[in-house]
């Protein structure tokens, strides 16, 4: 098991004021929150953050962490001696920092140090505290609600599909301790189905309370990045180079649709690079289908013979072409 | 390994909440895992818009369910008070847009 430095993650002295270290976590959950901070590796950084105020804001717990000293460093191998935190009590209020519906579903999942110091956070019944989430004897509730992020292919939301998908699901035992089980689902993604859309899933979520019917699970739909097509909404991009003489004179051009199809398209003579032609509900299927454009772009083949050099020098002569007349100087 | 008889799989048919879900305050409630009231705090403040004209009759359509989660997660985590979600979702949207402006390249 590796070393967590907390102080270094919140960029705090390890003689940090409650307040300071209140102001560095609040900065830093600001930056990293994933709902703000879309790059990747954010949510991993934020649940990081989270961890290190957890135990950095409570009292008995910094206490308890600060007899390890200071002469650890993060990623270090750590095994911490037996009974090292005899003597603490602590407030069971478990991890506040991450909190359920990010990543694939995982709920209050903190590091393995932080569990092997403080043990798992008792996962709280109802996430924010919503609900009055005391099951009492003889109350009939319906079960949480679940959430999960899934990512499909665009393929998939042109022409739907059937797939089977792995979600990681915390169980919570009778006691109150958090396991997460892997659970397999075949789900039938629906045609048309777009980036940031939720697929709710009936009865699929945390089984329900006394004779309350079972929660509803909820899947987050992104697309596997592409490496040939963007999408905005319902309306997808894709990038088609020409040839110098092919913009010029125009041409005809094949362009393959993520349906699987491929579309003959005119290119007409003079076309601009980057003037994006519209191929008319082409984009994401659905009641008012999305529009497929094509975005033209100029790629010049290498003058790395004689051949080509002579091809570009007589190019040179035919023209008498400034490209930068509208520079000064 | 147990056989595999793909015959047999029952492939789990759902909607889609944006298109085909117009949800209730008691289900978005269930679903965004945050109180009626706060809910009702940001219908005030123009975070969501339902339709319908008195609480028990509004249905939240569109992404609703995504800015409630949302909020929810920036109320939670940042402590942020009704009116800075508010402005934090709009700032969201506008940033999305920019996103999308440049992905499109126009």
């Amino acid at each position: 098991m590796k070393f967590k430095d907390y102080y270094e993650t919140l960029g705090v002295a390890r003689k940090a004021s409650e307040a300071e270290i209140k102001a560095a976590y609040r900065k830093l959950a600001r930056k990293y929150h994933p709902d703000v901070n879309k790059e990747a590796g954010a949510e991993e950084q934020f649940k990081q953050i989270g961890e290190a105020y957890a135990v950095l804001k409570d009292t008995e717990k910094r206490a308890a962490y600060d007899r390890f000293g200071e002469n650890w460093k993060n990623g270090q191998d750590f095994t911490p001696p037996p009974n090292w935190n005899e003597g603490f009590e602590y407030a069971d209020d478990g991890y506040g920092g991450a909190h359920p519906g990010y990543g694939g579903g995982f709920e209050g999942d903190q590091s393995e140090f932080f569990e092997s110091l403080f043990g798992r956070g008792k996962h709280r019944q109802g996430g924010r505290g919503g609900h009055s989430g005391n099951p009492r004897q003889g109350m009939n509730f319906k079960g949480q609600d679940h959430h999960a992020k899934i990512l499909i292919d665009l393929t998939d939301a042109y022409n739907g599909a059937k797939r089977t998908i792995s979600l990681h699901m915390p169980t919570q035992d009778a006691s109150g301790h958090v396991t997460t089980q892997e659970r397999k689902l075949d789900v039938s993604i629906p045609k048309g189905i777009k980036a940031g859309q939720n697929l709710r899933l009936a009865g699929q979520g945390g089984p329900g309370v006394g004779e309350g019917p079972a929660g509803d699970l909820y899947l987050e739909i992104d697309f596997h990045p592409n490496p040939i097509y963007r999408v905005d909404g319902k309306d997808v991009f894709i990038d088609i180079p020409l040839a110098p003489w092919e913009a010029a004179l125009g041409t005809t051009v094949n362009v393959p649709t993520p349906a699987g199809t491929t579309l003959e398209l005119k290119i007409p003579a003079g076309t601009v690079a980057g003037r994006k032609m519209r191929l008319k509900g082409k984009g994401i299927p659905s009641a008012e289908a999305g529009d497929l454009y094509v975005v033209p772009t100029i790629a010049l083949p290498p003058a790395d013979t004689d051949t080509h050099k002579e091809a570009y020098q007589t190019f040179e002569k035919a023209f008498d072409f400034n490209p930068r007349t509208h520079l000064k100087g | 390994m147990t056989p595999v008889n793909t015959t047999n799989i029952t492939w789990i048919e759902g909607s889609v909440v944006e298109n085909e879900v117009h949800m209730s305050i008691v289900e978005l409630s269930h679903a965004a895992r945050t109180p009626q009231e706060m809910i009702m705090s940001w219908v005030t403040e123009g975070v969501l818009s339902p339709t319908g004209s008195s609480p028990q009759d509004w249905r939240f359509g569109g992404d609703s369910l995504r800015r409630a989660k949302t909020a929810a997660h920036l109320a939670h985590d940042l402590e942020l008070n009704i009116p800075g979600v508010a402005l934090a979702l709009d700032l969201l949207d506008e940033i999305a847009q920019l996103r999308a402006r440049i992905q499109r390249g126009d």
